[in-house]
């Protein structure tokens, strides 16, 4: 990935002396242009016609510094479009500039020069910020709200949070976070050893870029932790702008332009002649990035040499409209041509799916000549989610859910979503279902039907007890066994199933870092405690939680650091992207994935055939679970016995042993550690003593009793063996209900025995006339 | 004659001819004419000069002639030569100039190499990264494919 830079031969500033410089640019479409210099003018440059045209001539005292387009408001306001501008300049002003160049308003903000004028996000506030040290807030029209802050050096750089309530700004060798809130607390730290020229705050991401005259950048979390450090350059620092994706951002210095990952490491560097780069932004799409020069130019670039793997495909983009398939097997080469630039890309599943600014075109591996191809309402997408059966679109107004044939099948929505701000972390896409993660609350998973875009159940939304940090769903197997793994903000991974009225949710790991399910069966991947793990069979922890960490898979190294982040994990090669930017490729074992096969089609004896062969402890585990989860007690106790569990082989073949189905349906609930449901099992068919007897077994004596007086039976039973446990343990009854029942009941062992005997023998009868009933049922 | 004489700007120290003529009454003063300042020249002309110094003034005319002339001439040669020192000094001035230039081109070339190779430098920087970031993803492939040939050989040995 590297950025192909363009420059003109010829500024088309006019400069009359040697030191004017361009000071700003911005966007107003991919491919509209302004630009402001010191030879007080407003250029237009139109990319498509490679045109610059002359907007407006500024009075001969305006020296312009900042420029910063109203945001284009979202969605349904569309025709409420204000084409304006803020222009900061030298005298303290700022100037809202209409599009033609119509300077509608001045206002005098500030003694000195205005350093920085930004619009929050939904542009309803404008914050400057000036030499004198103070930060103002102003109305859309320019009315003054407030003066947030107030220092006594310059404030050189200002950039809204991501839900536009913080502000972050510098003070010197400073950051500060201020929320506009007066009360809240305000978070300040030294970020440089030298005076901070710029920052920049994404909303996708929520990090924060600095750079200043000790000639680094660095990248903090909104916490003020650092995240990242760069090499000292040659010269300072004077520019820095994320993409709007979050993905990348730009930097800018003299006579360089680099272009970094989100971590901070860089993906390439430029040595354009252009002076020092005194501001970069992004268009709009992510596209294009324009930077204004200190020698007077404007410099433009854009994304190229991006690369996308998946299996034996590797897609790079080698122009701005034209990717190159290699299929690295036989070494062909497809080209593909796009009629516009490309926007986004997405590679998996067995599709390419690319996203240009009108169109959408998706192709299959297995045919790269005849895509098929639709129109977008909106041309940024800014994220591309893929599943087997279906992908995800996500732009600035919503979320839409394409067919690979190409037809829309929904989009989810749930009130409050902020769709512009969504990134890869909080939202997730398997055949049926759509995980997404709410902005406002990140407590809330919000869980949606794939195929109608309704959300399940009863449309309340997941709710944990931490913010959640990541969200991912399986991809194999049927909808009603449709699990979700998420990571919370201690790095606790959990998973849950999607599908239940009461979601049971489970730790199945700490210090979770990232996590990847794997793309044909139901396999977990993640970094846990600088460890590379891999949960063979996650939903092993409904089963029996006890197996779970026989069923791990764990891989040391040095390379599998907290910075690393895993990228794909297809068949069984995983691949990480370290700190350092550089790509890693890992392999795990190919048998689970066979045995998760063998299992989803119930195929036991090749499973089994399978464990013998690979001789792997945490296969058979993972075999256990896969039994007990489908009630093969047969296997379940074989895969047992493999891995040495003897005290679950017993059960199991006690279990085996049970007089009647029901019966040995609770003990397999209770196996499974559902107690109550297996005592429920047990009332409803009206096995009361199994009931009772369950109750004694778990010693849950207030219980067993309750039952017995509820029914009026066996509680003689219960006192006998609450009785037989007290001598064990050598106490005395002090539970005032079993006193009371103690005087009115005879406890006599014998009696009790039979009395077993008689209901134990009553359920083999039933049980047996259930079967012959059952028989004669399927003889008819 | 005596008219020219007299408006001839060489005869101009004439006065003095006069004042000098002026006691020569009293040595011929035999002579009426001469009295009357009156002469005869050698063809019997009359002359109010003296013939002499009519001879000596003609003399003096002739001479301060070839004086002008040569003045002229001389003048010439000097303009002449006051013109091409000019022009060489101007040659001088440029060439100077030249020089000047030259040597500052000079340092500046230094310092554009300096800061060129600073670039390069830069740039060779990043590409050592890029290559570092490469190698380690060899190693891992390396250890991915050793990782499946050991496997391949352990399966068909188990076979």
């Amino acid at each position: 990935m590297r950025l192909k830079t363009s420059l003109l031969k010829e500024p088309k500033h006019i400069l009359l002396l040697l030191n004017k410089l361009v000071s700003c640019v911005g966007w107003t479409s991919s491919d509209e242009l302004y630009s402001c210099s010191e030879d007080h003018q407003i250029l237009k440059w139109n990319l498509l016609t490679s045109e610059t045209s002359l907007v407006a001539k500024l009075p001969d005292d305006f020296y312009p510094i900042e420029l910063h387009w109203f945001p284009k408001t979202l969605g349904s306001k569309k025709q409420n479009q204000a084409d304006i501008f803020v222009l900061t300049s030298t005298d303290g002003k700022f100037h809202l500039v209409s599009k033609n160049g119509l300077i509608e308003k001045s206002v005098d903000a500030h003694n000195g020069a205005v350093l920085a004028g930004r619009w929050n996000y939904d542009g309803s506030a404008l914050i400057t910020a000036g030499e004198d040290g103070q930060i103002k807030i102003w109305s859309k029209s320019g009315m003054l709200r407030s003066t947030l802050a107030s220092q006594g050096s310059p404030v050189y750089s200002v950039s809204w949070g991501p839900d536009s309530d913080r502000i972050l700004y510098t003070s010197g060798r400073q950051l500060v976070i201020k929320p506009l809130q007066p009360s809240a607390k305000i978070i300040q730290w030294k970020a440089h050893d030298g005076l901070i020229l710029k920052v920049d705050w994404n909303s996708v991401n929520d990090l924060i870029i600095s750079g200043g005259e000790d000639c680094k950048y660095k990248v903090w979390d909104s916490f003020g932790r650092l995240l990242y450090t760069s090499s000292s350059h040659d010269y300072p620092v004077t520019s820095l702008s994320w993409a709007p994706d979050g993905e990348v951002f730009a930097m800018g210095s003299y006579n360089t332009l680099r272009l970094c990952d989100k971590t901070g490491w860089s993906y390439a560097m430029e040595k354009p002649n252009t002076g020092s780069v005194f501001s970069l932004a992004w268009s709009a799409d992510g596209t294009q990035l324009a930077g204004s020069c200190g020698n007077g130019h404007v410099i433009f670039a854009h994304i190229v040499e991006q690369h996308w793997e998946w299996k034996n495909f590797v897609i790079t983009l080698t122009k701005r409209r034209t990717m190159q398939v290699l299929n690295v097997i036989d070494e062909a080469v497809d080209v593909l041509e796009f009629r516009d630039r490309v926007i986004k890309a997405s590679l998996a599943f067995g599709h390419l799916v690319v996203a240009t600014s009108l169109q959408c075109y998706v192709y299959s591996s297995k045919n790269w000549n005849t895509p098929l191809i639709f129109d977008l309402k909106e041309g940024t997408v800014s994220l591309i989610v893929q599943a087997e059966k279906h992908f995800l679109l996500v732009d600035g107004a919503g979320l839409y859910i394409f067919s690979y044939e190409g037809q829309f099948i929904c989009s989810p929505k749930f009130p409050g979503m902020r769709a512009d701000i969504l990134n890869a972390q909080g939202i997730s896409l398997s055949n049926d279902t759509v995980a997404l993660r709410d902005k406002s609350d990140e407590k809330v998973v919000y869980l949606f039907d794939a195929l109608t875009g309704k959300a399940f159940g009863d449309g309340k939304p997941l709710t944990h007890k931490m913010e959640v940090v990541d969200v991912a769903l399986d991809q194999c197997g049927p909808l009603n066994e449709r699990k979700i793994a998420l990571i919370d903000k201690n790095r606790d991974l959990y998973l849950t199933s999607v599908h239940r009225q009461q979601p049971k949710i489970s730790k199945i790991g700490s210090m979770v870092h990232c996590m990847q399910w794997n793309d044909c069966a139901n396999i977990l991947c993640g970094i846990q405690d600088n460890q590379f793990t891999v949960w063979y069979y996650p939903s092993v922890v409904f089963v029996d939680k006890e197996l779970l960490p026989h069923t791990l898979y764990v891989k040391d190294g040095s390379e599998f650091a907290r910075t690393s982040h895993i990228l794909s994990y297809v068949d069984t090669k995983v691949t990480l992207r370290q700190g350092d930017g550089s790509l890693i490729y890992s392999t795990v074992p190919s048998y689970p994935a066979i045995l998760h096969n063998y299992s989803s089609s119930a195929r036991w004896e090749d499973a089994l055939h399978l464990c013998r062969f690979a001789k792997d402890q945490s296969l058979w585990a993972c075999l256990a679970g896969m039994t007990m989860a489908s009630k093969e007690l047969t296997i379940a106790e074989m895969a047992y016995a493999a891995i040495g569990e003897l005290p679950r082989v017993q059960y199991i073949h006690f279990i085996k042993e049970q007089a009647s189905k029901e019966s040995s349906l609770a003990h397999m609930l209770l196996f499974t550690g559902q107690v109550q449901e297996a005592e429920a099992v047990l009332l409803q068919t009206g096995l009361i003593y199994q009931a009772i007897q369950i109750n004694i077994d778990l010693f849950n004596w207030e219980r067993a009793l309750e039952l017995a007086v509820k029914h009026k039976t066996h509680v003689d039973t219960v006192l006998a063996f609450r009785e037989k446990f007290l001598q064990k343990f050598g106490r005395k009854e002090s539970n005032k209900r079993f006193l009371q029942y103690a005087e009115g009941v005879e406890v006599d062992w014998e009696k009790i025995q039979v009395k077993i005997e008689m209901e134990l023998s009553k359920e083999r009868e039933r049980a047996a006339n259930a079967s012959v009933r059952g028989s004669i049922a399927s003889r008819r | 004659h005596f008219v020219q004489c007299l408006s001839d700007p060489v005869s101009r120290p004439r006065p003095k001819r006069l004042h000098l003529i002026g006691p020569s009454p009293r040595a011929m003063a035999k002579d009426p004419l001469a009295d009357a300042n009156l002469y005869f020249d050698e063809l019997g002309k009359l002359r109010v000069l003296e013939p002499e110094v009519s001879h000596s003034t003609t003399e003096l005319k002739e001479e301060c002639k070839d004086f002008v002339d040569k003045i002229a001439q001389f003048q010439k040669m000097v303009g002449g030569l006051i013109d091409l020192v000019g022009e060489l000094a101007k040659e001088t001035e440029t060439e100077k100039l030249k020089a000047i230039g030259a040597r500052n081109l000079l340092k500046s070339v230094a310092k554009q190499r300096e800061a060129q190779q600073q670039q390069l430098q830069a740039l060779i920087t990043e590409k050592k990264m890029q290559l570092e970031r490469s190698r380690v993803e060899y190693e891992a492939l390396s250890k991915v494919e050793s990782e499946q040939n050991e496997f391949i050989d352990q399966f068909i040995l188990q076979k």
